[in-house]
């Protein structure tokens, strides 16, 4: 491989390195350096997450040749305070609560930096607009707006520097803005997430993904990649020794594909090597032969007599069906003054927490197979894990990393029984970590809903029944299917007080990418329904949509659908909260936006207008770009 | 006449605490330390919602000493005990009633030394932000000295919680049952901007009212409020992860549409605290239930300002532009057959 030799600035220091010449600037920070305050979060320049100062001028470091740096200057998160101490602004996002999961935050410091090195004066809409090339997950960008703005307010000494510290400890620690403790090591990049950390004779993974959406595998070779030099070892399903088979709620995902692939990025076989371009070259030397099956990629069609099936277990392909019944629904309908139908659908949505999934396993001295990633379960990930490998419980730990994301999508151990194997296998500590389209192709998303919805009313608003029927797509494999359907049908009809319902909810085999846990599990589809259907019933009996829902509310002592006699429900004082805070003007829910009183009043925020608001500082004269 | 036209709607919700139509439980340990400090251990770490600051609230609250004061470890199956699933909105209950029952059990050993070493009832004692006292007396140390004096008298001030969330399961026929026995609540406004010639849809507010029975930390709620709302309306404006054939045609984030800073409207957050009855705290959760209404609070918007109903998400201006037109036709319809 030709190599060159980098002579550079670094936070000051002058570095003399070998580099590749494939090396990119952010692999040179990362892994000549040990500089892992940057992170990578989609290694295409879309988030940011990698920025770093180039001779003063903010770039993504995964889109820059290490090469191109070459004589430069760099500037790195480490860089920008003395050890031990925070600048204004990372003073300012500790103050704030800027930082939450903290993967995007180091990307984001240096991006409100650059922001206010370039116009020490820069106002609200400059500083969103310079801040527009850095993705968050987890904040919605709220509380780092109002850390960029307190910092340029301190920093110009419009605002005292107290105005950067934390609250006093008050008569109480409950109720209290407490600063995040997690925040410093945070903003300051100092953090170690599970694809920073190395260990002594580390090897890295690398995984053979399935090409077909559903397919017998007929053989799978694996001498050649197992013979290459710097590979230390391949493994398939066959390495299993244990009882195959993980899931929330049902075990029916192997760790690797076993006799056949269910969906395009299934693991088929993974390689551990001494480096990762060398585990790469040996995935092309893993020779799969596969059988291509009928597939199925609709769960309608999935439900239907004949379709193919994808799990034995399953002929009906059927995960999971949620059945709800209160009362009589057609004694409801033939009550009721209005009857509407309507049905919705809800898309498939990625989580993209900005920390692609990553772990490093090992076996200790006692033999115990030890993995660090960064899981929501770490519990049942251990009970699964030990009956997968066939030890006993305490044979297996699973040590939780700091996790860059989660929102449900790393409940699902869809890894971390590789990296188990693999460590096993090697005898040695093996690091594997996703690509950020590996992470898109592989791991579960929001399941995707169709939603048939029946309601019945008085006139005077009344809900006298409601039917709901819910068909999801679960995908190849069942993850937390089953209790996506339960919640979904539990609260589908929501927080409202109906004396018929008939609720259905299924979760259905395909061939597609699995779906799994996604904050709100389910309620977030079923609710979406609810309240636009709400609006449309509204809207045709002349309702305000805020008395439609106060006429059904539930109300303390009331009984939900499940038929669970509820304590203190504190519903209207929401509705009454949000009603007020916002001036909301009462009137039927029938399109009177042009002439309704309460819009654009305090609350809001300015239209944005892209690439208006970049200002000229002051004295330097024409239009600066943004870097 | 303008082509941005804005509109107003609403949406309301409900969520249950920690996990569905069973019972859920975790454990935690307690100690209070050397120098006033304290250790507290369960199995979770953070993935972001600020747990570890809540968790350092609640001991700091319960033994005395300050948020600062404690070290939160050890996010290990083989070093602490089960805390389970760092998800279901569950941390805050589960973990946070499970820490303030280890430090009740800590203080309790603590406490007894101490009024020993006075000569005062265990009950009049009270401790805060590092300093321990017997109410109506003018008996006061800090909790350092609290600690070297309980550990002279040969007493490790240690504890443990165990706390129980009783969900039952549901019927398999007609699904009746008691899946929680936490619920909140919230409601959602949002005012929208619509611009008919490009059918885009730009959200400039949004009001969030949401129950979390006891705010342990206002900003960390906020915080989850913010980010709740975003995340919903990402699924109601942009994201779509597509398959043809069971590939992606999404596989990065140039396909994949985000919300980023331009897209993001100001959210006002209203707490609302309706204690919860059956925990030591008081305190219910805001994870999930933050994203529930704000895509329908959007289409219900959207409605209000152009007349059109989106009822398969995301509202991409693709589909606000057919919805536009299929209007028309239908009042060209309307008018002609009046005619």
């Amino acid at each position: 491989m030709p190599t060159l030799d980098m002579e550079v600035t670094v936070n000051g220091r002058d570095v003399k390195r070998r580099a590749t010449t494939q090396m990119r600037l952010l692999d040179f920070l990362r892994n000549e350096l040990n500089l892992t305050g940057t992170k990578e979060g989609c290694g295409a320049g879309e988030c940011g997450t990698c920025s770093v100062f180039v001779d003063g001028k903010l770039v993504k470091s995964c889109l820059m040749p290490a090469a191109k740096a070459n004589g430069a200057e760099i500037e790195t998160v480490e860089g920008l305070a003395k050890r031990g101490e925070l600048t204004y602004l990372q003073r300012a996002f500790h103050k704030t609560g800027a930082s939450q999961c903290g993967y995007c935050i180091p990307g984001m410091v240096m991006a409100a930096t650059g922001a206010l090195r370039e116009n020490p004066h820069a106002g609200f809409d400059e500083i969103k607009e310079r801040l527009g090339g850095n993705i968050c997950r987890c904040t919605g960008y709220s509380k780092i707006f109002e850390a960029v703005e307190l910092a340029r307010d301190a920093m110009n000494g419009s605002l005292p520097t107290t105005a950067l510290e934390g609250p006093g400890a008050g008569d109480s620690f409950i109720g209290n803005n407490v600063r995040r403790l997690d925040a410093p090591s945070k903003v300051t990049g100092a953090l170690k997430y599970a694809g920073d950390m190395v260990m002594p004779g580390m090897l890295h993974m690398q995984v053979l993904r399935s090409p077909v959406a559903y397919a017998l595998i007929k053989s799978i070779d694996i001498s050649e990649a197992e013979a290459m030099p710097g590979v230390e070892c391949v493994i398939t399903a066959d390495d299993v020794p244990g009882e195959d088979g993980f899931g929330v709620f049902v075990h029916d995902q192997p760790i690797m594909a076993r006799g056949r692939v269910r969906y395009v990025g299934e693991a088929v076989a993974a390689v551990a090597a001494e480096d990762v371009e060398t585990a790469m070259a040996a995935l092309g030397k893993i020779k799969v032969e596969y059988e291509n099956l009928p597939a199925v990629f609709d769960p309608e069609v999935a439900m239907a007599p004949g379709a193919p099936v994808l799990h034995d277990y399953a002929p009906g392909n059927i995960v999971k069906h949620i059945p709800i019944r209160k009362g009589d629904v057609e004694e409801g309908f033939a009550e009721a003054d209005l009857v509407v139908e309507e049905d919705y659908g809800t898309q498939a949505v990625e989580h993209a927490y900005l920390e692609p999934e990553a772990g490093l396993a090992y076996v200790d001295p006692d033999g115990v197979v030890t993995v660090v990633s960064p899981s929501q379960n770490i519990t049942h990930h251990r009970h699964m894990l030990a009956k997968i490998i066939d030890q006993p419980i305490n044979k297996v730990r699973f040590i939780m990393s700091p996790v860059g994301g989660g929102f449900g999508g790393k409940e699902d151990m869809i890894y971390q029984g590789m990296l188990a194997l693999a460590a096993m296998k090697s005898g040695q500590p093996v690091r594997l970590v996703f690509t950020r389209e590996e992470s898109i192709v592989s791991t579960a998303k929001r399941h995707p809903a169709r939603i048939t919805y029946k309601m019945g009313l008085k006139n005077d608003g009344r809900i006298t029944a409601v039917e709901f029927r819910m068909v999801a797509d679960g995908g190849a494999y069942g993850l937390s299917t089953e209790g996506v359907m339960r919640k979904a049908a539990i609260l589908s009809c929501g927080p409202y007080d109906i004396a018929n319902v008939k609720i259905d909810t299924y979760g259905v085999y395909t061939n597609n990418t699995p779906s799994g846990a996604f904050r709100t599990f389910g309620a977030m589809q079923a609710q979406f329904a609810t309240e636009s259907h709400l609006d449309i019933c509204a809207g045709k009996l002349g309702l305000d949509p805020f008395e439609i829902r106060r006429i059904n509310m539930m109300r303390s002592g009331a009984l939900t659908h499940t038929k669970q006699k509820l304590g203190s429900v504190s519903l209207g004082l929401a509705l009454d909260a949000a009603e007020k805070a916002s001036n909301w003007e009462s009137g039927p829910a029938d399109v009177r936006g042009s002439s309704r009183s309460d819009l654009g009043k305090a609350g809001n925020r300015e239209p944005c207008t892209l690439g208006s608001r970049i200002r000229a500082s002051d004295g330097a004269g024409g239009k600066k770009d943004v870097a | 006449m303008s082509s941005k036209c804005r509109g107003r709607g609403m949406a309301a919700s409900w969520y249950g605490i920690a996990r569905t139509a069973t019972i859920d439980r975790a454990g935690a340990w307690a100690e209070i330390d050397d120098g006033g400090t304290a250790k507290i251990v369960t199995g979770v770490t953070e993935i972001g919602e600020g747990i570890l600051t809540v968790l350092a609230q609640i001991a700091a609250e319960e033994l005395g000493v300050r948020p600062e004061d404690v070290t939160i470890g050890d996010n290990d199956t083989a070093r602490s005990p089960e805390a389970a699933h760092a998800g279901a909105t569950r941390q805050t209950y589960m973990i946070g009633n499970s820490v303030a029952l280890a430090c009740r059990d800590a203080r309790v050993r603590l406490d007894s030394e101490i009024a020993d070493h006075w000569g005062v009832d265990a009950g009049s004692l009270k401790a805060f932000n590092g300093e321990i006292w017997a109410e109506k007396t003018n008996l006061k140390m800090t909790m350092e000295e609290a600690v070297d004096i309980c550990k002279k008298r040969g007493v490790v001030p240690v504890g443990s919680g165990s706390f129980t969330a009783h969900g039952t399961g549901l019927d398999p026929e007609d699904g009746s049952g008691s899946p929680w026995q936490a619920y909140v609540y919230g409601c959602q406004v949002a005012e929208v901007e619509v611009d008919t010639v490009t059918g885009e849809v730009q959200v400039l507010g949004i009001w969030a009212a949401h129950d979390v029975g006891r705010a342990i930390n206002p900003r960390g709620v906020e915080g989850q409020i913010e980010g709740g709302v975003v995340q919903g309306l990402g699924q109601a404006l942009m994201e779509d992860y597509k398959l043809e054939d069971g590939h992606t045609t999404t596989h990065g984030f140039a396909k994949y549409i985000l919300p980023t800073s331009l897209d993001v409207p100001q959210i006002n957050s209203i707490l609302i605290e309706d204690p919860d009855p059956l925990s030591p705290l008081g305190a219910k959760g805001i994870g999930e239930p933050s994203l529930v209404p704000t895509a329908p609070a959007i289409m219900n918007a959207i409605y209000d300002a152009i007349g059109v109903r989106i009822t398969s998400l995301p509202a991409t201006p693709e589909k606000i532009l057919a919805g536009l037109v299929a209007k028309r036709e239908r009042q060209g319809t309307r008018r002609h057959a009046a005619e």
